[in-house]
């Protein structure tokens, strides 16, 4: 598996699919700006749902419960898993007790965690994604690159190339509404079919027991009202107290995402259709670990918008990829660690620390300060590589100790042409600073 | 230990971090129309109406879910319009089934009440009441595709809207 | 007005004329200027790289050279903003200034004998930006301000432009410049492309690691922009 410093290097090897990519999603961001400039509420907002979260979770446990209890009474089976292997093992086993082989899932970030689909095939059940772009990907064996805008990474020419290998398609057309018609052709067969839709979850509300699916394409609700078995997974985390706090975030959710005023379709599930089953699965999968950490408690407000990633100058020039996990971008390079320390230790460093996701981010997680207490967390757990930690010894050693910080430096700047090669990672592509022959203390020192 | 115990266990206990209550301040001068347009719907006239789909089907709870698939335009009506977004509340009731709004191919929504904002709309639907119920703002559409905007994605291809007193 | 000078590591080292022209305004503007000799650095390069347990020897050099001070002022966003967050010693904590926070918070000026009449291209360093609030943000829905356009707007003929991404970020991010070389130098060029577009002749920012970060991609381009810090500018006869 590449690192991320590796899997960047490669990816911007291609300039000017860089600047493709880069130019793309920073328009989505120029959107938001301009749906965010609209509404003089905005920070308001943002500061009203950081409360609503910050509440929640802090109250979690009786959240959840009082969800359970109500959605149980109007008709819905909830499931408990404390890990991806257990809510795969349920997931399952609901399909299985139908006895279906083909389903249809809309977009769901959390069955990415689980790998649900992987799972699912290895016993003889074939996943259909539904979401344009989460079916593109899985045509073509990749994972997707965004939370939000999964085949952001490809130009209309590879979607071309993908269709007219899996749909036939004629060879070479890229044209996006004659391809995502013949998607919706082809999808609307399998909606018709199935008998068991998955999706996920956006928002689930405690006091009423519902929960509400947001979708853009409508493919959620296409699977979901004709299956005979609706489950929909969820992460603990993505409870809300009241009805009444939706009209915050759904305000907040596409402005913030596409600069769009809302989804297309934003769904409220409260029972089951007449004669239909429906089943909510709740995920811990590390969620709870995170909870119990002040220091990273706040990442579980997330309610997956990607505002983060679009703004991120560092995501937008490396792509979703080079993130090797799920969930990219800044907001998944605090989530990763908690669920593989070693696996993902890289990713807290794909950063310059510049803040902008913080402050793009509807529910006002601090992102960036987390992201500077996984690099902590992570070097005191030892995963470090042994040349950093010498380094870094060394460089408190010199600073510590004034005297030798002066004549290392008058080392460094006497002999600094040596650092004049392409040994040295910033001569690479860059000149080093002119040392001067004197510094400002000796400058100051004889004035 | 269920996984129910074992993660509300971990959970642990609570705090006193208060919930904001009601948000205070938002903007109320949104005009519908304009808002439907920006999603994508088209708002006409009654008359207007029986011009563009004088053979459009109208709600039966007769239609089962799978039925619809063949329907051309399909008219509903909704509770309520929103308009700083253009989204219309439907329920369960004033649809065939479930499914309605997004099989047919064209949709046709009447609406005649309007609130100014998210917050005015979840005032306006008090608790629930319905065992389904959705905000719908414009056609279907993605940007999927190298964010090229495509109208009809799964969903109706089309909203057309009369907004009537 | 008593103002001990903090120096960064680097500025010591590489951009003596940055704390010269800091020196310099500040005199110039009535302070009376303490310039610890066995200040080394604020240790930010090592907490940033997630070995903030080892900026102890640090942290208390930086206290030995500077307690008893109520200001204490440094030509660098990321590194006052470093001191401000993370430094043990509330006292420093309260007392360090970046220089154009202290120039337009604490004394109080509404002209400079300054002169640069030059087109230069502004780059608004992310922590001075973000972290300092010297300016306001684009991702935020507020009025815009900017500490320090208003100082420049003191400085007889200069204009000055911003690029067309007015506030994204520069790529240098601490040892993320070598860890990252690629994604950080694909983010210098794109920041000087922008600057190019405007014609500048210079690039201005508050923090000089954002500069050098800038000025390695220009010379290795031949270019012949420069970097300034913004002090240099005020300071300019």
């Amino acid at each position: 598996m590449l690192s991320h410093a590796e899997a960047s290097e490669k990816f911007i090897a291609d300039a000017e699919r860089t600047d493709w990519h880069d130019e793309t999603l920073w328009f989505v961001r120029a959107k938001r700006d301009k749906a965010s400039k609209v509404l003089p509420e905005w920070e308001a907002l943002r500061e009203h749902a950081s409360q609503i979260k910050d509440h929640t979770l802090a109250n979690l446990g009786s959240y959840l419960q009082a969800f359970e209890a109500k959605a149980q009474a109007n008709g819905i089976k909830v499931h408990w898993a404390k890990d991806a292997a257990e809510h795969n093992a349920i997931v399952h086993g609901i399909i299985a007790a139908q006895g279906s082989q083909l389903l249809v899932k809309s977009k769901s970030m959390l069955t990415e965690e689980c790998h649900l689909n992987d799972y699912l095939a290895k016993n003889g059940i074939e996943v259909v994604d539904t979401d344009l772009g989460e079916r593109i990907v899985q045509f073509r064996k990749e994972a997707p690159s965004h939370i939000v805008l999964p085949a952001i990474h490809l130009k209309k020419e590879d979607v071309g190339e993908t269709f007219y290998q899996h749909l036939g398609t004629p060879k070479g057309n890229k044209d996006p509404q004659f391809l995502t018609e013949a998607a919706r052709q082809h999808l609307r067969g399998h909606f018709l079919a199935s008998e068991v839709a998955i999706t996920g979850v956006n928002f689930a509300v405690a006091e009423t027991g519902e929960f509400v699916v947001c979708t853009n394409e409508g493919n959620a609700d296409m699977g979901a009202h004709l299956a005979k078995v609706h489950i929909a997974c969820m992460g603990i985390e993505k409870i809300i107290p009241k009805r009444a706090d939706l009209a915050v975030f759904l305000r907040l959710l596409a402005r913030s995402a596409t600069g769009q005023l809302i989804t297309t379709y934003s769904s409220h599930f409260h029972k089951p259709r007449e004669g239909q089953e429906m089943h909510i699965v709740l995920l811990d999968n590390g969620r709870t670990r995170q909870l119990a950490d002040p220091k990273y408690k706040n990442s579980l407000k997330c309610i997956r918008c990607a505002a983060c990633f679009n703004t991120c100058p560092v995501y937008r020039r490396s792509g979703g990829h080079s993130y090797h996990q799920p969930v990219a971008g800044p907001i998944g390079s605090i989530l990763a660690p908690n669920i593989d320390k070693k696996a993902n230790a890289d990713l807290p460093f794909a950063s310059t620390l510049c803040g902008s996701c913080s402050n793009v981010c509807p529910v006002k997680i601090n992102i960036h300060e987390q992201l500077w207490f996984w690099r902590q967390d992570l070097m005191a757990a030892g995963l470090a590589p042994v040349s950093k930690f010498i380094g870094m010894k060394l460089m408190a050693f010199v600073l510590t100790h004034p005297l030798i910080y002066r004549m290392g430096g008058a080392v460094m700047r006497r002999f600094s042409r040596l650092l004049n090669t392409r040994l040295n990672p910033w001569y690479k592509q860059r000149e080093m600073p002119i040392a001067p022959k004197a510094s400002f203390q000796d400058w100051y020192q004889k004035r | 230990m269920s996984a129910r115990e074992e993660i509300l266990g971990k959970i642990g206990s609570h705090d006193a971090v208060k919930h904001p209550g009601a948000f205070q301040g938002a903007s109320s001068d949104f005009d519908f129309k304009a808002s439907l347009e920006v999603v994508g719907a088209r708002v006409v006239s009654p008359e207007e109406l029986e011009v563009l789909f004088p053979g459009r089907r109208r709600y039966d709870k007769t239609m089962d879910g799978l039925s619809l698939a063949d329907v051309e335009v399909l008219e509903i009506d909704g509770e309520f319009g929103v308009a700083e977004n253009g989204a219309i509340w439907l329920t369960e009731e004033a649809m065939p089934h479930r499914v309605a709004p997004f099989i047919c191919q064209h949709l046709v929504i009447n609406v005649s009440e309007i609130v100014p904002t998210m917050h005015a709309a979840y005032e306006r639907l008090g608790g629930v009441n319905s065992g389904f119920g959705l905000f719908l703002a414009g056609p279907s559409k993605t940007a999927d595709i190298e964010q090229s905007l495509v109208i009809g994605a799964h969903g109706a291809r089309s909203l057309t809207v009369v907004i009537r007193s | 007005m008593r103002v001990a000078l903090f120096v960064p590591c680097y500025i010591d080292q590489f951009y003596p004329q940055v704390a010269v022209a800091s020196l310099e305004l500040l005199e110039k503007l009535g302070c009376e200027v303490v310039v610890p000799k066995d200040q080394t650095c604020c240790g930010q390069p090592m907490a940033n790289s997630g070995f903030s347990s080892s900026t102890a020897g640090c942290d208390t050099n930086f206290s030995n050279n500077f307690e008893g001070f109520d200001y204490i002022v440094g030509p660098s966003g990321s590194c006052v903003l470093h001191l401000k967050e993370h430094h043990p010693s509330e006292k420093i904590r309260n007392s360090v200034y970046e220089i154009c926070e202290f120039l337009t918070d604490v004394l109080n000026f509404s002209s400079l004998n300054a002169s640069f009449p030059h087109r230069v291209g502004l780059h608004q360093s992310c922590h001075g930006q973000r972290g300092l609030r010297l300016s306001s943000m684009s991702e935020r829905n507020e009025k815009p301000f900017s500490k320090l356009q208003d100082l420049l707007s003191l400085v007889d003929g200069v204009e000055v432009v911003l690029p067309a991404r007015v506030d994204e970020c520069c790529g240098f991010g601490g040892t993320f410049c070598v860890t990252e070389e690629a994604v950080s130098v694909k983010m210098g060029q794109d920041r000087i492309k922008e600057h190019n577009a405007n014609e500048v002749e210079y690039i201005v920012g508050a923090d000089t690691s954002c500069l050098m970060q800038l000025e390695g991609i220009l010379r290795r381009q031949g270019s012949k922009v420069q970097v300034k810090h913004i002090v240099e500018i005020l300071n300019h006869a």
